[in-house]
This record gives C-alpha cells, structure tokens and sequence, in this order.
C-alpha cells in the first residue's frame, strides 16, 4: 500500500508542487496545513504515515511542530523541508524527534525513501 | 512694599497703644497685689511686643505670607486676654469672653506655618471649630453665670451681658467646653503630625522646631483644660502649668525669628559664596553647588534650548518641569539679560525663600549661560548617539526584512521552478502535454521571482539613481505614484552619493505614505539647491495629521540627520502635508 502523507508549508505553491511531485512517484497525499496547529490536528484526525514539514512556519517553527507530533498516538515519520540548507539548522534537526531533512529543492520520491529508509 | 509699609508702620503704633493700654489696666486694678500685678504686667507687654515685633518683621519681609499677620494678630490677641483683670464692667466682660481667641489664633499659626494658610480642608473644618469654641463657651458661659471663671463675684466687676443665673447650666457649659476644647487640641496635634510626615526632608528642618515649640504649647494648654475639669482654679498644678505654658508660648517667635533670619544669613553668605565659586573652576558642577547654596539636596538645574525649546540636564537629556500646582517640587526661571537660560528646580518649601533662590537664580546665570551652550551640545550628541543607534537597529531590522522577503519570495519561487522542471524532465517522454503545461507554469514562477526581485533590488538602491541622477529617478517615483504627482523642480546637477539617495528616499517615502494614508488628489516635488544645501519638499494637498514620530517618518529623519541635514513634517490636519529635507551638499 501506498504511504501516506500530510504536506504542511506556508506557501501554497511549494505544497501543490510538492502533491504533485510525490502523487507521481506512488505516494498518496491526505492533506495540506499551511501552518503548525493545523499542521497537528489534521495529523491527528488524518494518522498520515509521513509529514512533509516546513522548518519556516508563521505561527510556530517546524522543530515545535516535530517535537509535538511525537508525542501523539501512533507518531507519524516527520521529514523536515526548507529552503534552506540543513546544515543552517545544525543539530536542532536531529534533537527534533524528525527522521530526517530534505532541502526543497532536492524533494523526490527517492529523496523521500533515502531518509525514511535510514 | 511701598503702600505696605505705613500699614505696617500704622499697626506697629497701634500695638504700641494697645499694650500700654493693657499695661495701664494691669497697674490701675484694684484687685490682686501689686507684685502680681506688676508680673502680669510684664508678661502682657513682653508677648505682646514680642508677638507683634516680630510679625511686623516678618510681614515686611514677605508681604505675601501670613504668618507675619498671624504673629500680629496672637499679640493683639493676648492682650484680650490680660483685659478680665480690669475694673470696669464692659472691659472685664469682653476681656472674659474674648480672652481664650489668642490660643486659637497661635494654633493657626503653628499649624499653617510656614504660608499661614490652611491647606487642607480638615485643617480648615478644626481651626473653625477652635475658633468657634474659642468665643462660643465663653459667651454662653458668661450668659448664665454673674460669676464668670475664675474671678470671684465680690471682687470683678459686674457680668454685663448675665441673661439669667442659671448655676447649673453654666458648669455644663464648662465642662463641655473643656471636653470639647480637649478634642480640638488632640485634632490640631493630629493634623501637625500629619503635616510633619508627608513634609520633604528641607521642609521638616523648617517645621521641626516650630512644630515642637508649638506642639508642646498645646499638649501643655490642653493640660490646662484638662486640670480645669479636675482641680481647683488656684491650686499649684493649675499655676504650674500655666507658668510652664508660658514657657513655649514666649520662645516660639523667637525660633521663628531664628529661623527666618538663620536661613536668611546662611544663603545669603551660601549665594555669595556660590557667585565666587561659579567664577572659579567648578563649572561643572553647577547643580551641586547650587543644592549646596540653597541647602537643598533634590535641586537640579536644567538648561534651555532654545531650537527645540525644550529643558535638558547636564548631559543634554530632555527634563520635564514639575507642574505648578506638584506638592514636592517647584522651579523658577534663570534668565541672563532678557533670556532664559534655564530653571533651577528645587523643593517646594523653598517657595518660602523665593528672594535667596532669585538671588542663586542671578549668581547663576551667568555660568548657566555657559552650561546652556555645553549642554546644547551634549544635547545634539545625545540626539546623534540615539539616531546612530537607531540607524543601526533600523539596519539589522533591514537585513531582517530583506532576508525574509528573500526567503518568502524569489527563492520559493525558484524552489518550484526546481521540483517543476524535475517534473517536466520526468514527464517529457511519458506525457508531452503534460510536460508543456508544467514547463509553462515554470516559466510563470520564474517570472514572478524576477519581478520580485527586481522589487527587492530597486529598494536597496534604485539603478536609475545611479546610472541617470535624480531628476530621472524622481521622474520614475513620480510616474509609479497613484496620485498624480507634479515634478515642479529637480537641481540636474549632480549631488554627492550619499545625498543623492537620501533626497530619493525622502521623496519615495513621503510618495508611499501619502498614497497610503493622505486621501490626497495632487502632490509636488522639488528638490533644489540652497546656500550649499539639498532642500527636498513634497507637498500634498490631503488630510494631514501625519505623525512626524511614525515609523517611516523617523527612520527618514535619522537618515538625513546622519548627513547633518533635518526633516521637518507639517502637516496640520485638512491642510495637506509638507515634508521638507535639507541635506548639506559636502562635496559641493
């Protein structure tokens, strides 16, 4: 079965792009947040196997946004996106309670598989 | 001081009749011995030429304070007193019922010292109360008793104004009076605590010994009263502590006057001294050494500026002046000629010496002329110091700014210009159609992330400016406006870089914010050159009001006061805004 994913960034064309990319690659996208508290009750209501999650988000950082996720029922795998590089980011992605990071422009189904798988 | 002083000279000969009077009646009674009489002679006329001397000193003094008029007034008062000795029936009897009013008239004394006028409304309540009892239980008293207090029928003259013998009545009278009379006393002693309290530390070295002198007067009457109601009018408790009274009573003027002449010889040396100081090298320290003159701690000198008529302190930050009616503090203007050059702000209780703190007002004038001029200085300093430091909180909140629309923008733009040409590479083969449609929303994205960032670039520094001047730049701002904007004047030469931009943004600053927020219908510019200077004005024909202290407004000022020019904003409301820049020209 296809895994699941939520999409949650503030910009309306990365998450379209982003379904986009990843309905093509096998993955089915339940939702889209454009922000962390919709980001965790659609989470909650959607149980995705996967949220694809900004770092840059207007009401909360992404690293807030992992940290809560992980402590629901059943936690979803999180895979921080941005813009930015990880490296900018330094250790906060590993002590988020995140999988892992994938740069925005670096976003593919494989990219995807490379961070879940490790 | 020149109609007052055949008043005072005319009060002054009065108190001198009257106390002859009161010693006349004294020497010719027929009732006491001779030796008691000859003291109470002395007593009359020692407080009375004390009480009244001193009160015509004081009153010249200062005319407008009515503590002088109070010290009269206990004097003339007294000598009522030392009437009940007299053999004639209408002198007894006035001396009898209007003996008690001198007690009343020194409460008011002690207790509205230093003014003399009541402050507050208890104050006044009490003291009408004092003066009520003062004359009302005596007057009843003497209306039913032939025998009035003290003074045995057979020897004092007739009770002229006997109503009917009513014994009984009469000793109610009595009694209550004294009670009530008890009651007034604790209430003065209560409200001259209340007074010492809430008193600045200069106004208690004022207070304090007139307070205890008068305060033990009246905890010693109040005895007084109380060994009425308990002993027998001669008995020695009763003549003991009216002799002790008599003790605090006679000392008070002379603390008065103590005070009045110690404050008066120590700053006027104090001030001397202050003007040779201030001729000497200690400068600097102008507040302190006018503290020290005025013998005040709390004082503080700030210096007028003339251009931003505001105060500054030494260090040139704004003061604000306390306000006329502030209990604690008070200030008085230090003028140099005909101009102000400041204001010496100092404890309220120095109101009382306004003639000392006029005359370290003079001494220093002169120096605080020259403190003006440094402080004017600091001022700008500190004016600068701020301005820098918001320029350069200003320019990270820039480079906040920048980075984030950087970030929001072009590059999540060029982010999915990426993933979509990733996807249109995957779909070339597998769905030409597709893939078109994916290319062209690419090619969309792009576009909007160049507008952006062209946006973006033309905010940091406009290539026009650079490339073709001002007069072109401002032509751009002018064509991109809403509101129709008129160029009416540009200087085509060229000015220095620096100036150069900042004239741009005054313009394209004050363009946005008129499209923004002046409901305007036509705008001008001009920037010309004046004496050296860039002088930048736009003008709008809106509805004004515009806050000179906004965010926009301040930042451009500060960009133009880092070259050492000035923005002006006026813009009253319904009458358009100007906006006015002048920039000098370095380089020119």
């Amino acid at each position: 079965m296809a895994p699941s994913v939520l999409i949650v960034d503030d910009h309306p064309s990365f998450r379209s792009t982003a379904r986009m990319l990843l309905e093509l690659e096998g993955y089915t996208v339940l939702g889209e947040a454009p922000d962390g508290e919709t980001a965790i009750a659609q989470a909650r209501a959607l149980r995705p196997d996967i949220v694809l999650l900004d770092v840059n988000l207007p009401d909360m950082d992404g690293f807030e946004v992992a940290a809560r996720l992980s402590a629901i029922e059943q936690p979803p795998a999180v895979v921080l996106v941005s813009s930015r590089e990880a490296s900018e980011y330094g250790p906060l992605v590993g002590t988020s309670g995140a999988r892992g990071f994938i740069a925005k422009a670096d976003l593919s189904g494989a990219a995807l598989e490379e961070v879940l798988a490790a | 001081m020149s109609s007052l002083r055949p008043a005072l000279i005319g009060i002054g000969l009065l108190g001198l009749l009257l106390t002859a009077m009161a010693v006349a009646v004294q020497l010719t009674t027929d009732r006491g011995s001779i030796t008691s009489r000859t003291v109470d002679a002395i007593v009359v006329s020692t407080v009375m030429a004390i009480y009244i001397g001193t009160g015509l000193f004081a009153w010249a003094r200062r005319p407008h304070n009515l503590v002088g008029a109070l010290l009269c007034a206990t004097g003339f008062t007294f000598m009522l007193n030392s009437l009940t000795v007299s053999d004639t029936g209408w002198v007894f009897t006035l001396g009898s019922v209007l003996g008690s009013v001198f007690f009343i008239v020194f409460a008011q004394l002690v207790l509205t010292y230093p003014t003399g006028r009541a402050a507050t409304a208890a104050e006044r309540r009490l003291l009408a109360a004092g003066y009520g009892l003062a004359i009302g239980v005596p007057l009843a008293y003497a209306l039913f008793s032939p025998d009035l207090e003290g003074h045995s029928a057979e020897e004092a003259p007739a009770n002229l104004i006997l109503l009917a013998d009513l014994p009984w009545l009469a000793d109610a009278i009595d009694v209550a009076g004294s009670l009530a009379g008890v009651a007034v006393i604790a209430g003065l002693l209560w409200l001259m605590v209340q007074r010492w309290r809430e008193a600045t530390s200069a106004a208690r070295r004022l207070l304090t010994p007139i307070l205890v002198c008068g305060g033990a007067l009246i905890v010693l009457l109040g005895s007084v009263l109380i060994a009425d109601l308990v002993v027998d009018d001669d008995s020695v408790l009763y003549a003991v502590l009216n002799l002790a009274a008599l003790v605090p009573f006679l000392a008070l003027p002379f603390v008065f006057l103590t005070g009045l002449l110690r404050s008066r010889w120590v700053q006027v040396a104090a001030v001397g001294d202050l003007l040779e100081r201030l001729g000497g090298e200690e400068r600097q320290q102008l507040g302190a050494v006018v503290a020290e003159a005025l013998e005040d701690p709390s004082v503080t000198v700030a210096y007028w500026l003339d251009a931003e008529e505001r105060f500054v302190d030494d260090d040139g930050r704004p003061v604000t002046l306390p306000d006329p009616d502030d209990p604690a503090r008070a200030a008085v203007e230090v003028r140099h000629g005909d101009v102000l050059v400041g204001v010496i702000v100092h404890d309220r209780s120095l109101e009382e010496e306004r003639d000392i703190v006029g005359a370290a007002a003079n001494a220093a004038a002169l120096a605080m002329e020259n403190g003006r001029l440094e402080a004017e200085l600091r001022a700008r300093v500190e004016d600068l110091r701020e301005s820098r430091a918001r320029l350069v909180t200003e320019g990270m909140a820039e480079r906040r700014r920048l980075e984030r629309d950087l970030h929001d923008g072009a590059q999540q733009r060029l982010v999915s210009l990426s993933l979509q040409l990733g996807l249109a590479r995957g779909a070339v083969d597998r769905d030409p159609g597709e893939a078109r449609l994916l290319l062209d929303r690419a090619a969309g994205e792009l576009d909007q992330a160049l507008a952006e960032l062209r946006e973006l670039a033309r905010g940091l520094h406009p290539a026009i400016l650079t490339d073709r001047g001002l007069p072109a730049a401002i032509e751009v701002l002018a064509a991109r406006s809403p509101t129709p904007v008129e160029v009416e004047e540009v200087a085509a030469e060229r000015l220095p870089a620096p100036v150069e931009a900042a004239a741009y943004f005054v313009v394209s600053e004050a363009l946005a914010n008129l499209a923004k927020h002046a409901e305007a219908e036509h705008a001008t510019v001009r920037v010309q050159r004046e004496n050296g200077h860039a002088v930048v004005e736009v003008h709008d024909d809106g509805r004004g009001g515009a806050d000179a202290d906004g965010h926009g407004l301040r930042g451009l000022s500060d960009r133009v006061a880092a070259l050492d020019g000035r923005l002006d904003v006026e813009s009253p409301p319904g009458k358009g805004t100007t906006i006015r820049a002048e920039i000098p020209c370095a380089s020119s």
